[in-house]
């Protein structure tokens, strides 16, 4: 199985743990005062924590998607790749700053 | 600034101490060592929520001394009402003025 392969799965995962991450400090602060900003930021966690859910089945127990991703040129790999990469670069920034 | 403060004082998990920290200075001004005495935290502690609050542009020192004192910056003065919701949705407890 390919590099990008596991590059993409990895990236689903580790989206979940920094997903999980920031929801549990979204939950905390919001159960303390309830502000629509909080609840803000928790919708958006839940969507994409779902989102990446959905990717995480595809990657791992889905058999005709991952046929079809082996089979797929390198440019779709890729792309791919990106979809879920660039996610994982994203939310660590956000990690940074609302860990702090 | 509204996004900012909603996000270093409500959405951030270190919050809830910087909305402390943000009463004791609306109170009078003080330096670190006299927020981590009378709020009763770790110098280095206080240091890392002033350094947020700095990088943030909510205060700033009087100068680069040791024993600098912490004031608000004109951004947050000239962004008072919203200082004053965010700080009343986060900590109603407390006393705002």
């Amino acid at each position: 199985m390919s590099a990008l392969f596991t590059i993409a799965w990895v990236a689903a995962a580790v989206n979940v743990v920094l997903l999980a991450a920031l929801g549990w400090v979204w939950v905390q602060g919001y159960r303390r005062h309830g502000a629509s900003h909080t609840l803000g930021l928790l919708v958006f966690a839940s969507l994409l924590l779902v989102q990446n859910g959905v990717w995480l089945y595809f990657y791992r127990l889905h058999e005709g998607y991952i046929g079809w991703f082996v089979n797929a040129g390198v440019d779709v790999q890729v792309g791919m790749v990106l979809l879920c990469g660039l996610e994982t670069v994203a939310l660590a920034f956000l990690v940074r700053i609302t860990w702090s | 600034m509204d996004d900012v403060l909603w996000y270093v004082l409500a959405s951030s998990r270190g919050g809830p101490t910087r909305v402390r920290i943000l009463r004791a200075l609306e109170e009078r001004p003080r330096n670190a060592n006299q927020l981590a005495t009378d709020l009763e935290f770790d110098y280095t502690t206080i240091r890392h929520h002033l350094n947020v609050l700095m990088e943030n542009n909510v205060v700033r020192r009087t100068d680069d001394d040791y024993a600098a004192v912490y004031l608000f910056t004109e951004q947050v003065r000239s962004n008072w009402d919203t200082v004053e919701t965010v700080l009343e949705a986060v900590d109603p407890d407390s006393e705002a003025r």
